[in-house]
Order: C-alpha cells, then structure tokens, then sequence
C-alpha cells in the first residue's frame, strides 16, 4: 500500500508525541507531519508564511485537528478550510480533542468536520481509536475525485 | 375639659401638620353650642421616621438577602465548573504519564530489570486509580449540569435489575436479596438508578465476608413521607464516623480490605438531595448497614407501596 500523509495539528507536545507513538502502533504505512497551531496550519495548506517555499502538490490525506490551540483554535481553522473548500479537493479533518463538551461537537461539525474522536485517557484504547480513524480515512474511505492542476486558494 | 362623649357627637377632624420638620397629629375638635375649638396637637416626628427606617430596613434586608442568594448560586455555578474544568484538565497530563509508561513498559522491557519492571507497574496502577478519580469527580460535578426529568420508576425492577448484574461478575457469591413489592415513585430514572447502583454496589462489596449475605430494599412511612432503606448483613461502620460517609473522599475501610474511591456515597447524597430528599445511615461495626433515603414529596404521589406493607390506611 502507498504510504499516506497525516497532518496532525496539536499545541501540546506530548500529545504529539503520544498520536506518532500511537500511530506507530497501529502499525498502519503513514507518515505524520505535525504543525503546533491553527496559524501555521493554514501556513501549510496554502503555501504562506514559513511554509511560503511548500510544494503545494503534496497534500495530506488527512488532517487530525486539536480544537483548544492558542492563535487560531480549531473551529477557526474549520472555518477557514470551509471557505477554502470551494476551490480544491481539501483533506478529511478528524478532531481529535479532549474535549467531551457538547457545545465543542455541535460547533466543530457545523464547521464542516468530517468527524469527532475523544482522546481517551487509557493509552490501549487510544492507539485503537487512532487505529481504526486512520484505517477508515486512509484505506476504506474513497475520497472525491480531485482536479490535479487545482491549488487550494485562502477565500477572504 | 371636653369629655370623649362630647367629642364622639361633634365635629373630629384630623390632619397631619408639618413646623419646622416637626410633624404632628391634629385632631380638631370643634364644638359649636360652646363655640369653642380644641385642638390637640401629638408630636409623631419620631413614630413615623422609626416606621419609616423599618421600612427601609426590610428593603434592604430583602434586597440583601436576594443579593446573597444570587452570589451564592453564582458561586455555585463557578465551583461546579471549576470541578469540571479541573478534573478534565488533569486528564491531559493522566493521558501522557499513561501512553509513556505503557510505551516503557512494551518497547523497552528487555532494558529493565525487575526492580525497574515493578516501578513501572506501580506507576501503571497509580495511573489507573488517578483515572477512576478523575472520572467520578467529573460524573460528580456534571450531576449538577442535570435537569431533573421526574418519570415514573420501579425502585425495585431497577434494584433487582442491578443486583443481577452485581450477581454476574461475581457468580460464585451467595447473596439473598429481597425486595418489597411495588416501589414505584416518581423520580429521574437515570439520576436514581444512579444512586441506587452505588448503595447496592456498596452492600454487595461490604457483605463480600459473609458467607450467606443478605441485602434487603424496603420502604416504610414515618411521619409524613415514605423511606427506602437499603439494608445488609456486611461488616458495618461505626456509628461514630456516620457523619463522614457522604464527604468525599472519605473512606472508612482500608483499600487493601475493600476497594473503592469513595465517591460513590457523596454521589448519592447529592442525587437525592437533587430529589430534595434526606439520606442518612445507621450501622453497627460487623453487623451491617442500613441506609435511609426519602425523596422529594413529588414523589409521594400516585400508588403508595407503604400502605400494603404497613398496613396503615392511606
């Protein structure tokens, strides 16, 4: 199987240390690039500020979204991929938050998530849950087709 | 001098006079075949500014007291969300001493020795039990989140129900459980079962010693209302440390004896005084434990189990 792309977008160190070590026992062929906050990650997607030099053709396959970041938090983010979606084939996003409020679900699927995972304390079910996120993303889920000459574009 | 008599068949009048912020009450007598006029003038200045300043008391006192009340809920809320807040937040460096040890544990086993293999087991129960803290801490503070939806309940099907499944992870204890007829109430099904899962779960674990245990759900009336007991033949508690039982965090067996938090009775506690009822207990160290609960006059109404059991005419 080719190797996929996730971006994770996390501020807190450890747990992007945790999803790579979780990831790497879900055993699943990925790699996972990781950006700390919901500035840099529309830095990345569309080739600004650090990430102004970015091959833009390369895009992940799926974006795992913390939603309490300082800068842009994650339903900002949401919101700003919503507006971008009109002009490209944009990855997935799965939040993946600790976060059990109510509010944080309503808010993060009104913003066009693609799904909502709850970080569980207990490591074990959390590598499953990471496990079974990726499998269905990345293998079992067939994405749109996708114009290949299309960038994605910052809508204002 | 003018006699009542004389007054009662003439002319009274009254009026309330104001010289030089001194008031007084006038009442002009005026009396015509004598042609004369009495006039007695009652200086009430301090009558009426004490009338006036209890007047302005009350206010206060009521704006106080609704001011007070206020902050007080106010206070509440803050302290129902810090509960909240705190314990999700520990969750997040919980999740980390977790994942990292397990990882030590799995990927780096063939580096410790077993000393080092023992540590981090310790560390790995330690994790455990600080996550059942955290998660009955949160299920404690999000019980105040709840808006009680009153329907009407079976206790005893739902007791019955729990004691089944208490039944099933330990098969091999045996436990006579005895229910009264018809306990229907009305109450928040999901709140009191609940309540009813941590007293029954707390007699199941404490008559654990018993060879033949017995737990008993009853219900009785004493004075205006009916109480449900839950009562056991386990190792009891000090009449002494009563008052303890409901704080949180309070055990009053060592763990290495019995396992638990002890949050499980402040949960309860809080559920029926959610239900504005009363919750208390009675035991005797090594002869069991009783634990009363009523609940909220609401919950009177309709079908009383009382009757048929104590024979009294409802």
């Amino acid at each position: 199987m080719k190797s996929k792309c996730v971006l994770l977008v996390e501020d807190n160190r450890d747990d992007r240390e945790l999803i790579r070590l979780a990831v790497k026992k879900a055993n699943l062929p990925c790699k996972v690039e990781s950006v700390l906050d919901g500035a840099e990650i529309t830095d990345y997607l569309f080739g600004t500020g650090i990430y102004h030099e970015r091959d833009l053709r390369m895009m992940p396959d799926l974006i795992l979204l913390d939603l309490h970041m300082p800068k842009l938090n994650g339903c900002q983010v949401l919101q700003v991929l919503k507006r971008a979606r009109g002009t490209s084939g944009l990855p997935p996003v799965v939040v993946l938050t600790a976060s059990d409020s109510e509010q944080d679900v309503t808010d993060a699927y009104h913003w066009g998530a693609n799904s909502y995972i709850r970080k569980a304390v207990d490591f074990t079910q959390f590598v499953e849950s990471v496990r079974q996120v990726l499998l269905y993303w990345l293998e079992l889920n067939v994405p749109p087709p996708v114009g290949q000459t299309v960038t994605p574009q910052l809508v204002n | 001098m003018i006699k009542d008599e004389q007054i009662h068949q003439h002319n009274v009048f009254n009026r309330r006079i104001e010289v030089d912020e001194t008031i007084f009450d006038q009442k002009i007598c005026c009396l015509p075949e004598c042609s004369l006029v009495r006039i007695f003038a009652n200086d009430v200045t301090d009558t009426l500014m004490a009338a006036e300043r209890i007047r302005q008391l009350n206010a206060e006192l009521e704006q106080r007291v609704a001011a007070r009340t206020r902050e007080l809920s106010a206070a509440n809320r803050e302290l129902e969300a810090f509960s909240y807040s705190v314990s999700h937040d520990l969750r997040a460096p919980l999740r980390s001493v977790d994942g990292f040890s397990l990882a030590l544990r799995d990927d780096y086993a063939q580096h410790l020795d077993e000393q080092g293999w023992h540590y981090i087991q310790r560390i790995r129960a330690g994790v455990q039990r600080m996550g059942q803290l955290i998660d009955s801490l949160l299920e404690l503070s999000r019980l105040n989140f709840d808006v009680l939806r009153f329907r009407t309940v079976d206790l005893g099907e739902m007791a019955a129900v729990i004691i089944s499944d208490l039944h099933a992870g330990e098969p091999h204890r045996d436990v006579n459980f005895r229910v009264a007829d018809d306990l229907t109430t009305e109450a928040d099904p999901r709140l009191i079962r609940i309540a009813l899962q941590n007293l029954l779960a707390n007699a199941w674990k404490f008559t654990a010693t018993q060879p033949h245990a017995e737990i008993e759900l009853s219900c009785t009336r004493r004075d205006a209302g009916l109480v449900y007991c839950i009562r056991d033949n386990g190792v009891g508690f000090e009449m002494d440390h009563s008052d303890r039982l409901f704080r949180p965090f309070q055990r009053l067996h060592g763990e290495q004896e019995f396992e638990g938090i002890g949050v499980g009775l402040a949960t309860v506690q809080r559920i029926i005084h959610l239900h504005r009822g009363q919750i208390w207990a009675e035991g005797v160290e090594g002869r069991g434990a009783a634990f009363f609960f009523t609940l909220s006059p609401i919950a009177t109404d309709g079908p009383d189990p009382a009757d048929e059991k104590t024979g009294e005419p409802s």
